[in-house]
């Protein structure tokens, strides 16, 4: 064998060997096209359905969509009705609005002529009132110096009749003294009797205190507190009456009980309740005399 | 071995075992490679020689 045989062996060898590894390495590393063609197809196909089933939907959103531009097409012919009405409605209402203002203002300023009235009115019943307070308290005070002078005028009376009586007998006594005197000097020094008043002394007269019986008042049972045995009538220190007067009180011709007065006031006045046959009612007669 | 001998038919001896050997390794390589090629085609594309 030549040498040359020899080095054209190794370099075959070599050379196979390098060309193989070449040829394995690309064979490894190499895409597999038939299984990226079949990915490929199977993607298409899935993507055409796709595609189709997205024009079906897309067709279906027109057609809901012309629907829906009709119906709201219509719903806006109709609001813009509504709205002309609404606005013939509004135009009418700013018009009652303006009348009803106009009269609003009518009534406030009557309304402020009305309340000036009332606080004039209110000023002149205050005023008033003030006044009847002033005559009852007056009315009292007349009533109370008209009782006096009649108690003084009574007084003085019975003063004056007793005057009368002392001064009868002392004009008696006179009479029987000048009497005795004449006998005296006709039957010449004979000792002369004792004089005796055929008008007998009585005594100073003195101020009677005023009864209840002697006043004679009259009234009504206005309120009855059964729980505390009270009663108010309804007349007060302006009809005369006073503390621990006695009050009988009636329904028709039954007497029910007897009130005993224990504070008074101007129009009325509260009492004890005594002797109770019957409770008392608001409007029995309570009466100073049967 | 002479070369005579061959030229007479007589059975082929190798002159070195040792080129014989590389001449074997090349050869298998060679059929190895093929054997992985055809494989990989198969199996791939279904076929040895054809284009899918």
């Amino acid at each position: 064998m030549s040498n040359l045989t020899k080095i054209l062996i190794v370099l075959l060898t070599l050379s196979a060997i390098l060309l193989c590894g070449i040829v394995v390495t690309y064979v490894a590393s190499a895409d597999n096209y038939k299984e990226k063609y079949a990915k490929l197809s199977s993607d298409r196909a899935a993507l055409e359905q796709e595609k189709e089933s997205l024009n079906n939907q897309l067709k279906e959103k027109i057609q809901q969509k012309d629907d829906a531009e009709k119906s709201l097409n219509a719903q806006i012919a109709l609001m813009k009705t509504q709205a002309d009405e609404l606005k013939t409605k509004v135009t009418s209402l700013e018009r009652s609005e303006k009348e009803l203002v106009e009269r609003t203002n009518s009534f406030a300023a009557t309304t402020k002529d009305f309340q000036a009235t009332t606080e004039k009115q209110t000023q002149l019943l205050t005023t008033a009132q003030e006044e009847v307070k002033q005559l009852k308290a007056e009315q009292i005070k007349l009533s109370k110096e008209v009782e006096q002078t009649s108690t003084a005028v009574v007084e003085k009376t019975a003063l004056i009749e007793s005057a009368e009586t002392e001064k009868r007998r002392l004009i008696e006594e006179k009479a029987d003294l000048q009497n005795r005197l004449d006998k005296m000097m006709k039957s010449g020094g004979k000792p002369v009797a004792a004089a005796a008043p055929v008008t007998q002394e009585k005594g100073f007269a003195r101020s009677a205190q005023p009864t209840a019986e002697a006043v004679n008042l009259k009234g009504l049972i206005t309120q009855v507190d059964s729980k505390n045995s009270l009663a108010t009538i309804s007349i007060g220190t302006a009809d005369g009456v006073k503390e621990g007067m006695k009050f009988h009180v009636t329904r028709g011709d039954e007497f029910i009980c007897d009130v005993l007065i224990v504070d008074v006031d101007t129009d009325k006045a509260v009492g004890i309740l005594e002797l109770v046959q019957q409770s008392p009612k608001n409007g029995d007669n309570a009466a100073t005399n049967l | 071995m002479s070369p005579e001998a061959q030229i007479r038919g007589t059975k082929p001896v190798a002159m070195s075992n040792l080129y014989t050997a590389l001449l074997a390794a090349a050869f298998g390589v060679m059929l190895v490679t093929a054997a992985f090629v055809a494989y990989k085609c198969y199996f791939d594309y279904g076929t040895l020689f054809q284009i899918p």
